[in-house]
């Protein structure tokens, strides 16, 4: 028995000593040099105090609860929002978005295309610096870019930058083949830092290197936007090759250019960011930063109660919460997103061995006249979400409110009727065993019995629900063959313009549309057309009738757009919002923002 | 002793080797990939998804990944790249490449740069928190049970019974989300999010909560087990020696009522070192548990498998310690046999 004793007492004594490592936070005695006046004659004598803890003014942190811990923070290897979250903080790229979504100069000075917009010659500002001091010049873009294209690399937005000259042939070249040469592919590639007046620049510490010449395979006016993205983000070269694997995970090798420095990295915990006094924006920030990834929304929403945090994203369960207290109604931040959801019909000829319904342009019709979208709003994401019946959305360039599809039931009946044989009708659909399939969560559970509910109520079809593994979702719609006959999905923007809304997506040969099977080729005509048109106006123009064809087509049920939902802190002020703000509102522009200290309690 | 420590380890090749094969055949079965992005973002196109399955190998027949993994490979330049028996878990596909070993095993850095103790590592913060929720409930547990036995069918019997149903029938997340409620935003003793984790109280909560569900049932299989004892003929004997009955209960019924609960304790204190998804996700807790969940659903291949051979490894050494544990308790056992 006395074994056993011991045993645990072993045990609870581990246990403790285990959880308790680390270091103290009580004060500790410290040794001063004071100096004392003894009758007129200065003398210097050593005591030890221990500091009273003095009440100091609140320090000035804008603590904003992120969610879910980046998988990785590499310029050239991310994707997620909150990966570009962290980089946009550490890093600035040539160019930056202003509170119109107008690309600005960010480290360049200005940019300029030749007269067909198949080479944009960018001019850095001068003086440009790390924030540790050392010299950023045009070289380093030169390495970012070519980065992102490299095989090796391997970045999921590789394919964003292939417009550059020889970008998507470099990329699918095989490094391991015995005639893959690297040196070779980057002298073909379109991406190369000069002087200004054309020579090659030495290397990293050259101080006149403040050129980058980018050169397209086609013309590419709306390159200056994309080289702002964070592909294109500066990290140095020889951090990344000291770093390994993990250089990432780590502030030390972390040395950016943008608005902050990034400080401390405590994985899955915290990300704290200071002011970077060597940012070369709109402005210095004034304040830290501190990232915090609490993936519950209601721990979130009680730390936010509890004035641990500055901003959350408000969740649609504390809704009721926030609406029966007027003080969190006034912090309660709400204003248009990046995304436009939809409900994705398959185009493809045959859907389970059976003639698809769905290529049946009046069947289209019924199904988006059908949906509900301000009732979806209304029930579904408790007013967090805007309706739409047209796809770029608002804010963005290329927003068109008009369509002419919008919420009609009866229409949608008459449209049913009128659908070719053996689609006309709700009974004949419903012998179909019509099928909408989704990634099987609870929320998604939610939405799509709701969307059951709503084709039932006003077009008497009534669909089965199809769950899956997410993961299995997405595999599905991966391929033309098993594309899911009704699924919701949708887009977000990477960049404000049409050309992100329109040729990246519904182009007939982009993944998007080819794997529902969507193809119009006046449609394709157009947005090739505007892709490479020079004057803004016209290729506003030959945007906007591209919408129009796509809208007209119905490929899919244009439901409602994201809404930026934020409960925000009093003292934080002076916040600039844009819809494509990610974690918390104006980060687009965090500059701008300022932490009234005197408010904090 | 020696041998059957040497037998029970050697024994452990096997069991990997199946939970590995499992495994693999399990999540290569499931649809989706590791580059598989939800439909709302722009798609990992072709030639990248070439480049980057070439590079981890994943081109390769899946016997031959299977193999690499367990034993070893030849890389593309020829080099023999040593698998599972080197401690090489495979590279993390999410994280581009960063060694599993490393996310599990590796602490991060302080601010000047420099690598923390390991007890700061996912393992580390995992191993930490189990160990705690696993005397929390054995502490708790075990006298609750023992006292209900003794005086079974009174309040204290009862009320033994609610704690016990309590925390077998509620779920963790529920009383995590209580307990927060209660004593941060509430009384404000400790605060939501914890703000160090060197602060032994912000341990409290969590290690609690994960140990509430091993308490509960700790204590209703003392309680059965004391029973049991209690009605014994050396119980009977013992007090009719004229023993006094603190010595009664403490040294003739406790310890021979333990070793069920002893049979417990190794997959129980391997449940709570691998670590909760959803302690972890309600008190940002940095263990390895919401690397597990994320690497499923995100089919991080080599994730996968390493946290699910060191979950095997850990409930193997945590049953063979056991075994010592029976010695330690019942000296009629005899590893030996």
């Amino acid at each position: 028995m006395r074994k056993l004793y011991i045993f645990l007492g072993l045990l609870v004594a581990a246990s403790m000593v285990l959880s308790a490592c680390g270091p103290a936070a009580t004060p500790t005695p410290e040794t001063i040099v004071q100096t004392v006046i003894v009758e007129g004659t200065p003398q210097v004598k050593i005591v030890e105090v221990t500091p009273t803890p003095a009440k100091q003014a609140k320090p000035a942190v804008l603590r904003v609860n992120v969610g879910t811990y980046p998988d990785i923070i590499d310029p050239q290897k991310s994707s997620f929002v909150i990966e570009i979250a962290t980089l946009k903080m550490i890093y600035q790229g040539l160019t930056e978005l202003n509170e119109k979504l107008e690309t600005v100069p960010g480290a360049a000075e200005s940019w300029k295309f030749n007269q067909d917009a198949t080479q944009l010659v960018f001019t850095l500002k001068k003086d440009l610096k790390y924030s540790d001091g050392s010299l950023l010049n045009a070289k380093r873009f030169e390495f970012a870019f070519l980065r992102n294209i490299d095989p090796t690399t391997g970045g999921e937005y590789a394919s964003i930058t292939d417009e550059i000259l020889n970008a998507p042939e470099w990329r699918a070249a095989d490094p391991n083949a015995a005639d893959y040469n690297r040196d070779e592919w980057v002298k073909k590639v379109g991406v190369k830092a000069s002087h200004a007046d054309g020579s090659d620049c030495t290397g990293y510490d050259d101080a006149a290197c403040d050129t980058l010449t980018l050169t397209f395979s086609k013309p590419a006016p709306y390159f200056a936007t994309v080289a702002g993205l964070w592909v294109g983000y500066p990290a140095k070269e020889e951090n990344i090759a000291e770093g390994g694997e993990l250089w990432w995970n780590s502030s030390k090798y972390q040395i950016g250019n943008g608005p902050f420095i990034l400080k401390t990295v405590e994985p899955f915990v915290r990300q704290y960011f200071v002011p970077n006094p060597n940012f070369r924006g709109a402005g210095i920030p004034t304040y830290d930063l501190e990232y915090l990834y609490i993936t519950d929304s209601a721990v979130a929403f009680e730390a936010y109660k509890n004035n641990e945090l500055d901003v959350i994203a408000s969740a649609a369960e504390d809704l009721d919460a926030i609406n029966a207290d007027p003080n969190l109604t006034a912090q309660h931040v709400q204003y248009a997103g990046s995304c436009t959801i939809k409900i994705q019909f398959s185009l493809q000829p045959t859907w389970n061995g059976m003639p698809n319904p769905f290529t049946d342009k009046k069947v289209r019709e019924a199904f988006a006249l059908a949906f509900d979208a301000e009732g979806w709003v209304k029930d579904v994401d408790g007013s967090l979400s805007l309706p739409t019946w047209t796809w770029i959305p608002p804010g963005y360039p290329g927003y068109d409110p008009e369509s002419p599809l919008r919420f009609d039931p009866e229409a949608a009946r008459a449209a049913l009727a009128a659908a070719s044989e053996p689609f006309n009708s709700a009974e004949k659909l419903n012998a179909m065993g019509l099928k909408l399939t989704f990634g099987d969560t609870p929320r998604n559970r939610q939405r799509t019995e709701w969307l059951v509910a709503n084709y039932k109520k006003h077009l008497g079809v009534e669909l089965i629900l199809d769950p899956v593994d997410t993961t299995t979702y997405t595999a599905l719609q991966k391929d033309p063959n098993t594309f899911p006959l009704l699924s919701r999905g949708g887009w977000c923007a990477d960049y404000p313009d049409p050309q992100n809304w329109l040729s990246v997506y519904w182009r007939s040969d982009t993944t998007f549309a080819s794997r529902p099977g969507y193809k119009n080729e006046e449609f394709d005509r157009l947005v090739n057309e505007a892709d490479v048109t020079l004057d803004p106006a016209k290729r506003m123009e030959l945007y906007k009738k591209a919408q129009q064809i796509l809208l007209n087509d119905i490929p899919a049920a244009f439901g409602y757009n994201t809404l930026n939902h934020y409960l925000v802190k009093p003292w934080v002020k002076g916040y600039k919002t844009t819809p494509q703000d990610a974690v918390f509102p104006g980060d687009v522009l965090p500059w701008t923002i300022t932490i009234d200290t005197s408010m904090i309690p | 002793m020696t041998t059957y420590l040497i037998r029970r380890l050697l024994w452990l090749i096997p069991v990997i080797l199946v939970v590995g094969a499992v495994t693999f055949i399990l999540m290569h079965n499931t649809p989706g990939g590791p580059w598989d992005t939800d439909a709302e973002r722009r798609q990992v196109d072709e030639s990248t998804r070439k480049s980057l399955e070439a590079f981890y190998g994943l081109d390769k027949p899946l016997w031959r990944q299977f193999l690499a993994y367990m034993i070893g490979d030849w890389n593309n330049k020829g080099e023999f790249v040593c698998g599972l028996p080197c401690g090489n878990f495979g590279p993390s596909y999410r994280q581009r490449g960063v060694p599993v070993e490393a996310i599990l095993f590796r602490p991060p850095e302080d601010e000047n740069g420099n690598l923390k103790p390991w007890y700061y590592s996912r393992f580390g913060y995992s191993l930490r928190l189990g160990i705690l929720a696993l005397v929390i409930a054995m502490g708790v547990g075990i006298p609750i049970g023992t006292i209900a036995a003794l005086k079974q069918n009174t309040w204290i019997d009862y009320l033994s019974l609610l704690i016990a149903t309590a925390g077998i029938s509620v779920p963790s997340f529920v009383i995590a989300i209580f307990l927060i409620i209660i004593f941060a935003s509430g009384l404000q003793w400790i605060s939501v999010i914890p703000r160090s984790w060197d602060s032994p109280s912000v341990w409290i909560l969590p290690a609690i909560v994960l140990g509430f569900g091993t308490l509960a049932f700790t204590a209703r299989l003392m309680r059965t087990s004391m029973l049991e004892v209690l009605r014994m003929d050396y119980v009977r004997t013992a007090r009719a020696k004229g023993l006094a009955e603190r010595t009664v209960v403490t040294v003739h019924m406790i310890k021979n009522a333990l070793i069920p609960v002893i049979t417990i304790l190794g997959p129980s204190l391997a449940g709570l070192v691998t670590g909760s998804f959803i302690i972890e996700t309600m008190f940002a807790f940095p263990g390895m548990g919401r690397a597990y969940v994320q690497a499923i659903s995100q089919r991080d291949y080599s994730m996968i498998m390493g946290t699910t051979l060191i979950y095997a490894i850990l409930v193997a050494l945590a049953n063979l310690s056991v075994d010592f544990i029976y010695v330690l308790v019942d000296p009629r056992i005899r590893l030996e046999e």
